[in-house]
């Protein structure tokens, strides 16, 4: 099976050439025009990046389609998923691009007609729905083991993502700041979870944290109602301390009338001090989510049946997030648009 | 000086956690209830030898006490406040002060005219991890604050059924929410604008799964945004509350079952869950409360960490979670007449010199 790796914007795309290059039957090749021509100061791009993970190069996206790949991976800046999405579509092969699905719900329509029109595949990565600890959220909840489920309350805290790849706080590639990059993984595992759709939604917002280093909101609370009457709200701030080993975690407690369920995706791991670095010392070792997602992607959902979010899932996802930044500067809360 | 004397009204759970309280600090308690529970609890603490005695007249225990500590239902607090402080006594008063933005205010009001000092017992000010954060962000340790979490849940409580009346407890909001409701605006100052959600049997209707829970989103006038959760869950959810406050220069998490020092991993039997919490480790953070309240009668200099415009400012911002719970709103706050929270700069200095001394 080939895999093409489009753009290596996205700090994700680092973990999917590894993870692509090892995978036994596939044959991965990454390309990345943009970054080559304009890396950050101070970021590898293009042939380098691809070199530093031993995956073949190729300098155009052009060339990458022409190798006839099964399926592409777009790890594009956020402003730019949609042209990548839309080459593939052209090209009839399978997508997964990376989230928030784009920066617009305009964008994101066009990319899901696009892939729709040319009978092509759109899936979206959100690797949290491949967590151990969420599928056993939703076989509590699915079972009606957990009851009508009252709240959610979720964090996806991560640190300031801009020191890997500066433009995550550029509002014009990155769409916006923390709430346009960290609610869409909890409100994709509401929209697995429930499939309910968000009616309503509250978001507030600061830039308290790095106010002299971004522009983009810094912090978030994000609140959404369903039509199920579940009340979620998630916590999207990068308030993760940079100086921290770990880059930040996805938490999620349910209350439901039947049971209290609580879920941490990235908990498992040993703690320790080194002193060889004078710094705490954090050996995860839970399962590999990008894998089983990538996984899921190539061959098929595997044996807890979990598949990856579509197009329309990512649209219902960014609603949320335009609905929250329209909430944000409202100071009222918001209704989700229809789609 | 003649012993502390305390008239301590009510007798139930948080009578029982404030009497032991004052008896360390060597008071002298008279107990007053209207439904005869005062001779129980009197008649327990006389047969351990305290000086505790049932009084079955309220203008009596007005007459002889120093200070009057309220234990009883919430829609009782107005008018025996308002008595006692009548009778020029001190008031202790279990929060919420009132169920009204304008009972409080009464309240407070009347305390004031009367030059007695009114004590909103948000006890969660004196339990040394929630003291220990706010110290820190007094320092400055953890730089502007900008996004706080605040969870507060347990069992939904059984032993006394007006809680599980939202007429007489205000819910979960009025009766739970409040205490982070204070501590949010402790640390991050005062809140203008309020989102909340209630889901769940806010009317407690007796069946096992009985739960409720509230949700609210607080804006600061800082700019800084806080998350506080109140749940009164299902009869085996342990009581937990935990807290997690991110600065631009830093975050401090806690979680009360994750370090509680001592506990009992077997015992043969399950344990009930506990109502009012209690740690082996640390002093008793009631006894830390009412020890600051009874210092500031004898020393006006010594300002305990919570006042009457902090109480009735928790019972404003819960009322307009619960007013936003119910239309749907998010609910604006109209300006303090005076601040939460200090500027951090003075404050640390403030802090430097006395650690005891609340910096406003």
């Amino acid at each position: 099976m080939k895999v093409a790796v489009l753009s290596f914007a996205h700090v994700h795309a680092a973990a999917y050439l590894r993870l692509l290059r090892d995978m036994p039957g596939v044959e991965v090749v990454g390309s990345d025009p943009e970054g080559a021509a304009a890396a950050a100061p101070g970021e590898t791009r293009g042939r380098a990046f691809a070199d530093q993970h031993g995956v073949p190069y190729v300098d155009t996206y052009e060339e990458a389609f022409a190798r006839g790949p099964d399926a592409v991976v777009v790890c594009s800046e956020n402003a730019r998923h949609r042209p990548l999405v839309e080459l593939a579509a052209a090209h009839r092969v399978d997508v997964l691009c990376e989230k928030p699905l784009a920066t617009t719900v305009a964008d994101g329509e066009a990319m899901v007609a696009a892939c729709r029109a040319a009978g092509v595949r759109l899936a979206v990565a959100f690797p949290v729905r491949f967590s151990p600890a969420y599928a056993a959220v939703k076989r509590a909840v699915a079972a009606g083991d957990a009851g009508r489920v009252l709240t959610v309350s979720g964090a996806n805290n991560g640190h300031l993502p801009t020191r890997a790849r500066r433009w995550f706080a550029d509002p014009e590639l990155a769409g916006g700041g923390a709430l346009m990059d960290h609610t869409v993984h909890i409100a994709d595992l509401l929209d697995d979870l429930f499939a309910a759709r968000a009616v309503e939604v509250y978001a507030q917002t600061n830039n308290l944290l790095y106010a002299d280093e971004v522009a983009a909101e810094t912090a978030g609370l994000v609140t959404v109602e369903y039509d199920n009457g579940t009340v979620a709200t998630i916590d999207c701030s990068w308030s993760h301390p940079r100086s921290h080993p770990a880059w930040g975690g996805l938490e999620m407690t349910l209350v439901g009338e039947h049971a209290t369920l609580e879920m941490d995706a990235f908990d498992q791991k040993v703690h320790g001090h080194s002193e060889r670095h004078a710094r705490p010392l954090e050996l995860s070792f839970g399962a590999d989510l990008d894998s089983r997602m990538l996984r899921a992607f190539l061959f098929g959902p595997g044996p807890d049946g979990m598949d990856l979010a579509d197009g329309e899932g990512g649209l219902r996802t960014l609603r949320i997030v335009e609905a929250g930044y329209e909430s944000a500067r409202r100071g009222t809360a918001v209704a989700v648009a229809g789609g | 000086m003649p012993p502390l004397h305390i008239g301590l009204l009510g007798a139930g759970g948080i009578a029982r956690a404030h009497l032991p309280g004052w008896l360390e600090l060597g008071a002298r308690v008279s107990v007053h209830t209207q439904d005869g529970s005062a001779d129980k609890l009197a008649g327990e603490y006389a047969e351990l030898g305290h000086d505790v005695t049932a009084v079955p007249d309220l203008d009596d225990l007005l007459a002889g006490c120093r200070a009057v500590d309220i234990c009883t239902p919430t829609p009782t607090h107005k008018d025996l406040a308002l008595a006692a402080i009548a009778a020029g006594r001190h008031v202790v008063c279990e929060k919420p002060l009132a169920l009204t933005v304008p009972d409080a205010e009464e309240i407070a009001a009347a305390a004031a005219e009367a030059g007695v000092q009114l004590h909103p017992a948000h006890v969660v000010r004196y339990f040394p991890a929630y003291a220990a954060m706010r110290d820190a962000v007094v320092r400055g340790e953890l730089g502007d604050l900008a996004v706080l979490r605040f969870t507060r849940g347990g069992a939904r409580p059984q032993w006394a059924p007006w809680f599980g009346d939202p007429a007489k407890s205000g819910g979960v909001i009025m009766d739970l929410m409040v205490h982070d409701i204070d501590i949010a605006r402790w640390v991050a100052g005062d809140v203008v604008r309020v989102h909340a959600r209630t889901r769940g049997s806010e009317r407690a209707t007796g069946a096992p799964a009985d739960v409720v829970t509230a949700t609210a989103v607080l804006t600061h006038a800082s700019g800084a945004i806080s998350h506080v959760t109140g749940l009164w869950g299902l009869p085996d959810q342990r009581f937990r509350t935990t807290f997690r406050v991110a600065g631009a220069d830093g975050l401090l998490c806690h979680d009360s079952l994750a370090v509680p020092g001592f506990r009992i991993t077997a015992q043969g039997v399950r344990a009930a869950n506990e109502g009012i919490p209690s740690s082996p480790m640390t002093e008793s953070p009631y006894l830390t409360e009412l020890r600051e309240f009874a210092t500031s009668w004898e020393d006006p200099a010594a300002r305990p960490r919570v006042d009457a415009h902090d109480g009735t400012a928790a019972v404003r911002i819960a009322c307009a979670a619960v007013e936003s719970s119910r239309t749907g709103q998010a609910v604006e706050l109209p300006p303090a007449s005076r601040p939460a929270a200090p500027e951090r700069g003075t404050a640390a200095t403030t802090h430097a010199t006395d650690p005891e001394e609340p910096t406003r």
